[in-house]
């Protein structure tokens, strides 16, 4: 039974305890948007959903997106709360640190990287597309510039956000009240990014809070399904 | 006969509410509030309540002022003078009241019948235990006949240990409070203020009145509740009648709330007025109210049998893994839970 009185729009986002995903969170909340976030530490979450309680509805669920039984957990929760105006794929997995050449990437953290990265996004997405057709909904992919460049180690990597890519333009024609789309954050400050330089000085990466604005304006300005470079939607910066 | 609830938990001291949120920097409409539905808990803040509630939703309010219920005295025994705090809990029919004496913050059991405390302005006389289990309450004649006005110039709240120090009366009412008579404040009422109850109304939701004087908890006991008096109004018995009937819900601020409009159920709510002795759990499951708002209760309390007859243990177990897991203060000062069957 759907509220009525939720006015209020929800998202779902994944991975939100840190990095990209809590600033997107907070973005949201400072908005109004009620939420649902999950990450696979119950600890981080938790306080990740103790800050944001304060400001907005959130429904914490910790567990593995790769977790058929989680992602039911996440569904339910959406079912709970009425509706679904967004959900935002973020939750993604590297591969091993330090990145490997694909010749010699070990398949077990392949398969990994490909069911975090390809197969979980895409189950998500297809257990609320119904409400996200009911609210003419947003689905967000977040993507990486490996996924078009070749570098060096990001074979696995680049590789599942490309075929991410991919799946995000099909299901955009395949659902067409919907806006799909792939976005490229850029290089953040983020464990991910660290982890993919282990030992090296990253803190001349900006901080995830910094494109948070730039996702904002996607979601008002929402443009065609495609693929982005968060970078397109930055304020225009005065001097 | 004993009944222990589903949900099963561990407070740690740490989680005792042990002053007002007004002291702890809150208006009393910013506590935690978490809402449990179906298997999901949602985090929020109660002055947004209204997210969770819709047009046409009810809400049960308990219009019962909190009184001034511990007075101290002197209890004259055999052996000598001893001093102990009385906490008048329930006025009976015919004048005698439902006591509790205390020393040191827990139950004196040694009281016999003929015994007597020394209060201001008179003496109160124990005339026999209240209950046939047990020494904790009695029945007394009290100091004088007009006990609310006595308790208004003699008596402090009642509170118990793990509140740190004593707070003025005015932090133990609710903004629905205008008919005295409740030994404890019902709590579930107090995070409401006059500018949140405009809100819900503005939004559609609507309130009704319902009065339940609560006695005395017996924390952390096994012990059913006390009856106590209440009245359902002709009024509110068809508002609700109507909201069940038109697809809203009806959502009871408070134990006390939920107690007095099942004791009105026959199965569609008449007016009622008098005690009530309904004691709510597995073979007495609640059929009016869809849901409740209510504070944090301690583990065993017979409260929590009430909160699993209306959603089901397992929505009460949810519900209160999350509140530890997440820090949630328990008792009359604390945070709030809204549990919803749907």
């Amino acid at each position: 039974m759907t509220s009525e009185s939720v006015t209020r729009p929800v998202a779902l986002l994944t991975g939100a305890s840190a990095g990209l995903g809590l600033a997107l969170a907070h973005g949201l909340a400072d908005r109004g948007w009620a939420l649902i976030i999950d990450a696979r530490g119950a600890a981080a979450l938790k306080d990740a959903a103790d800050a944001l309680a304060a400001k907005t509805d959130v429904v914490p669920l910790a567990g593995d997106v790769t977790d058929a039984e989680h992602r039911a957990d996440l569904v339910d929760a959406v079912g709970e709360l009425g509706r679904l105006d967004l959900l935002v794929n973020n939750a993604s997995y590297l591969g091993a640190s330090p990145l490997q050449p694909l010749a010699g990437v070990e398949l077990e953290e392949l398969r990994r990287v490909y069911e975090v990265d390809v197969v979980a996004p895409i189950a998500l997405t297809q257990a609320l597309v119904p409400e996200l057709s009911k609210a003419a909904g947003i689905v967000i992919n977040l993507s990486s510039d490996a996924a078009v460049e070749a570098y060096e180690g990001w074979g696995g990597y680049g590789s599942a956000k490309a075929a991410l890519d991919h799946a995000s333009a099909v299901l955009a024609v395949e659902n067409p009240g919907l806006a799909v789309y792939a976005v490229d954050p850029g290089d953040l400050r983020t464990a991910m990014h660290q982890a993919a330089f282990p030992g090296e000085d990253i803190s001349d990466r900006p901080e995830p809070a910094s494109v948070v604005p730039a996702f904002l304006r996607l979601l008002d300005s929402r443009p065609a399904s495609g693929r982005y470079r968060a970078s397109e939607f930055a304020p225009a910066v005065t001097s | 006969m004993t009944l222990h609830p589903h949900t099963r938990f561990t407070l740690p001291d740490e989680l005792n509410a042990v002053e007002p949120p007004e002291a702890r920097g809150l208006a009393r409409d910013q506590v935690k509030l978490l809402v449990a539905k179906g298997t999901t808990v949602t985090h929020t803040r109660f002055d947004r309540i209204g997210e969770h509630l819709r047009p046409g939703d009810l809400l049960l309010v308990n219009t019962s002022e909190t009184l001034a219920a511990a007075v101290d005295g002197s209890w004259i025994t055999g052996s000598g003078v001893a001093p102990v705090v009385v906490h008048f809990s329930t006025a009976l029919d015919d004048g005698d009241w439902v006591v509790e004496l205390r020393h040191d913050g827990s139950p004196v059991f040694g009281g016999s019948a003929g015994d007597q405390v020394e209060l201001p302005e008179g003496v109160l006389t124990l005339l026999e235990p209240y209950q046939p289990s047990g020494t904790r309450l009695w029945r007394a004649r009290p100091p004088v006949g007009e006990m609310v006005g006595y308790l208004r110039r003699n008596g402090r709240p009642i509170s118990y240990k793990y509140v740190g120090r004593r707070w003025p009366l005015a932090l133990y009412q609710t903004v629905f409070a205008d008919q005295p008579g409740s030994a404890e404040m019902p709590s579930a009422g107090r995070p409401f203020s006059f500018e949140l109850v405009s809100r819900l109304a503005a939004a559609g939701i609507l309130i009704a009145p319902i009065l339940l004087h609560c006695g005395v908890s017996s924390l952390e006991s096994h012990e059913p509740p006390l009856p106590e008096r209440f009245e359902v109004s002709e009024h509110t018995a068809r508002l609700v009648n109507w909201v069940k009937a038109n697809g809203g819900r009806v959502i009871a601020a408070g134990t006390t709330a939920v107690r007095a409009i099942e004791s009105a159920a026959r199965p569609d709510v008449v007016a009622s007025k008098g005690w009530t002795d309904l004691v709510l759990g597995p073979d007495h499951p609640a059929t009016v109210v869809d849901g409740l708002i209510t504070g944090m209760h301690a583990p065993e309390a017979s409260h929590l049998l009430l909160l699993e007859s209306v959603v089901g243990g397992d929505v009460v177990q949810n519900a209160y893994d999350a509140a530890l897991e997440h820090s949630y203060l328990w008792h009359e000062f604390g945070d709030v839970s809204l549990l919803l069957r749907h």
